[in-house]
């Protein structure tokens, strides 16, 4: 194991807890991004670097799509939450880490055999913690958020078992197609709520 | 000059819908351009020769039933060809009868968009990969169910969220399926492959307990869209799910499977039938209604022994006709009565007797009652499931109960007279072009139940394509 790749699995614990703990959209897109790029990272360890480095443009180009949304939209702040909201999610992140530090050997065992266990423990640690965000949250950013890191997740997994040039493409196009749903989403909800306020609050 | 099938049924389509969706603010024109193209694909799909080549004066057509894309192939092969006519004349006839209140204006380039990725999905190569095909469908249909304009529900964030999911579990299913082919029946990696397959497929297909998104969709988006989706979706997924009978020997070869296919078939007939029969609003049966269709297709593949598979794709043509006009029914009662509730329903026969007429024969023809579209088969599968264990066919018979007890319901309801006005007579407010296509569609469902083999039996060969599977 390479000083790269521990460094890339740590980043995306730190990442997939961020995106589980905090609301902000800023916060999220960064660490998005982040998560991209330490899943890049992963790939290239089973992957050619040029066909890995497709996850990593089209992961961007899927932050940048959601984040530049909510930026234009000036995404409204949602609520400022309680301490005791964000330990809660923080501890459930905690308990994933714990779940996945459990389960990932047994997998590798019994079934990913051929696959690098830090290459698994990456792959379910996304899944694990995007898995957790959906039940956290019924906001559809957030749900669109956390099936794109659900799925990053699985494409770390299956890059180790496959590799495939027609599925890279449909796996890009499924991913910045989750993208734009959001995107939908986003701009949907934020002219609503524009409409909801009055036109001189709306100046002010 | 050589073509190929693919780009026929797949590439064209998909580039006449794009044409469209650039011009969908011209609904006319949309209307038109849509349903030709879908109807001229169904058509010619039907009359398409065997020799593969089609002679217009001195040029030849000749095509080729494959097109290598990125190293793999996409193939449209003779033998599916009967299901892909039905699957385009049932979006032509969608499409042509679109131009209803409330149907958004991304309906028609869309599911024509739909329509040529299920098709792509069925000839891909790997078969597996049409998990992501199904899922790009599954994103394209997120901005007619939730239109501009609209919050996204709860309903539809559980529908993206559910399909979503199901796409890496098909696609490890069939990484995990290629290792264990060799090794014997009893080795714990087939159980846990065909589990992981099994959780994609119910996903896909929203089996219970994974089913919650259809009703709480079907509640909050237009009835027209819905019940295309909802036709086209499951469909498409239960063919597919053929391949991997066809593919894997020790698949076919388990009779575990077969018998929990129908334990799990009844089980979702009988629960939806249940939560049918004590539903209140109209749009939330009908999502009951095709939930209790899914339950009894994959009643069918666990019979597939007693020729099961037949009645299953029997099914599909008058599955199509029915919630066609189910949808295009409810489109039009939500636009004249605005409460889709059985106590708001109340007196509506009275004012519209045709489309109310229309309504509760459709649901009995789901039902499966005599006479009807669908009953032949239904009598046919429940009668086998009945013989292979009594009680799971006493289930199945309950749970279509329960959809016979809302159509009573909803006929008591639409023919009593409402209580604002308990003196109500009988008028007629519909136009002639208003009711004459659900009358047309209504009586052709009564002539299919008189003579199904003559009208249902060609799309049976489209089971030659799965040439293991008899």
């Amino acid at each position: 194991m390479t000083f790269l790749t521990l460094l890339a699995f740590i980043l995306i614990v730190i990442a997939s807890m961020t995106i589980l703990i905090f609301r902000d959209w800023r916060f999220n897109a960064v660490a998005l991004a982040v998560q991209y790029l330490a899943a890049f990272v992963l790939v290239t360890r089973v992957w050619p670097v040029g066909m890995a480095v497709i996850k990593l443009i089209v992961g961007w180009m899927a932050t940048t799509a959601l984040a530049l949304t909510c930026l234009r939209q000036k995404r409204l702040q949602t609520a400022d939450e309680s301490t005791a909201s964000l330990i809660f999610r923080g501890l459930t992140g905690i308990l994933v880490v714990l779940v996945i530090f459990v389960i990932a050997p047994i997998l590798h065992q019994k079934i990913f055999l051929q696959l690098d266990l830090i290459i698994l423990q990456g792959g379910l640690m996304l899944i694990g913690m995007g898995l957790m965000q959906m039940g956290t949250s019924s906001d559809s950013y957030l749900t669109i958020i956390s099936l794109l890191s659900l799925l990053s997740g699985f494409e770390v997994i299956h890059a180790g078992l496959e590799l495939s040039t027609l599925l890279t493409g449909l796996l890009a196009i499924v991913n910045l197609g989750l993208s734009l749903i959001g995107v939908y989403f986003i701009t949907k909800t934020s002219d609503e709520t524009l409409a909801l306020i009055k036109p001189e609050e709306r100046e002010s | 000059m050589t073509l190929s099938t693919p780009i026929l049924w797949i590439f064209l389509p998909l580039g006449i819908a794009i044409v469209v969706l650039s011009f969908s603010q011209r609904r006319f024109f949309g209307i038109i351009l849509t349903s030709a193209t879908s109807f001229g694909l169904a058509l010619l799909a039907h009359f398409f020769p065997e020799n593969m080549i089609i002679s217009i004066g001195p040029l030849n057509f000749i095509f080729k039933e494959s097109l290598a894309i990125f190293g793999r192939e996409v193939t449209v092969a003779y033998e599916v060809l009967p299901f892909i006519a039905l699957i385009f004349s049932m979006t032509g006839l969608w499409a042509l009868f679109s131009d209803l209140p409330n149907v958004p204006m991304t309906f028609r380039p869309i599911s024509l968009m739909i329509t040529s990725l299920m098709t792509a999905s069925f000839g891909v190569e790997p078969f597996l990969y049409a998990a992501l095909l199904i899922e790009t469908a599954v994103l394209l249909s997120i901005p007619m169910l939730s239109p501009m304009g609209k919050q996204p529900h709860a309903g539809i964030l559980r529908y993206l969220t559910l399909q979503t999911l199901a796409m890496p579990f098909i696609l490890l299913a069939g990484w995990l399926l290629t290792g264990v082919e060799a090794l014997p029946l009893d080795s714990p990696l087939v159980l846990q492959s065909a589990l992981v397959l099994g959780l994609g497929l119910a996903l896909l297909l929203a089996v219970f307990p994974f089913h919650s998104w259809v009703p709480m969709v079907s509640q909050r988006s237009n009835p027209l869209v819905v019940s295309f989706l909802l036709f086209i979706m499951p469909t498409t997924v239960l063919l597919f799910s053929l391949n991997f009978l066809n593919r894997y020997p020790f698949l076919r070869e388990t009779e575990t499977l077969f018998s929990t296919l129908r334990s799990v078939g009844t089980l979702l007939v009988a629960i939806s039938g249940a939560l049918t029969a004590i539903q209140s609003n109209l749009k939330r049966a009908l999502g009951f209604g095709v939930l209790s269709e899914t339950g009894f297709s994959l009643v069918a593949i666990g019979l597939a022994a007693e020729g099961g598979l037949t009645w299953m794709l029997m099914l599909f043509p008058v599955r199509g006709l029915s919630l066609w006009l189910w949808g295009m029914l409810l489109t039009r009662i939500e636009a004249a009565n605005d409460d889709l509730s059985l106590a708001g329903m109340q007196g509506f026969a009275r004012r519209f007797p045709m489309v109310s007429f229309a309504l509760v024969l459709v649901q009995f023809s789901i039902v499966g009652m005599p006479m009807l579209g669908e009953f032949p088969v239904k009598l046919s599968l429940l009668t086998s499931l009945f013989g292979s264990n009594p009680i799971l066919g006493t289930w199945a018979f309950i749970g279509n109960l329960g959809l016979v007890l809302f159509s009573l319901r909803l006929l008591l309801s639409v023919v009593s007279a409402g209580k604002s006005d308990p003196q109500a007579k009988w008028v007629r407010n519909e136009k002639l072009n208003e009711y004459l296509p659900i009358l047309i569609m209504a009586l052709f469902l009564l002539v299919i139940g008189i003579f199904p083999h003559a009208l249902l039996s060609n799309i049976t060969e489209t089971l030659t394509v799965f040439g293991q599977l008899k």
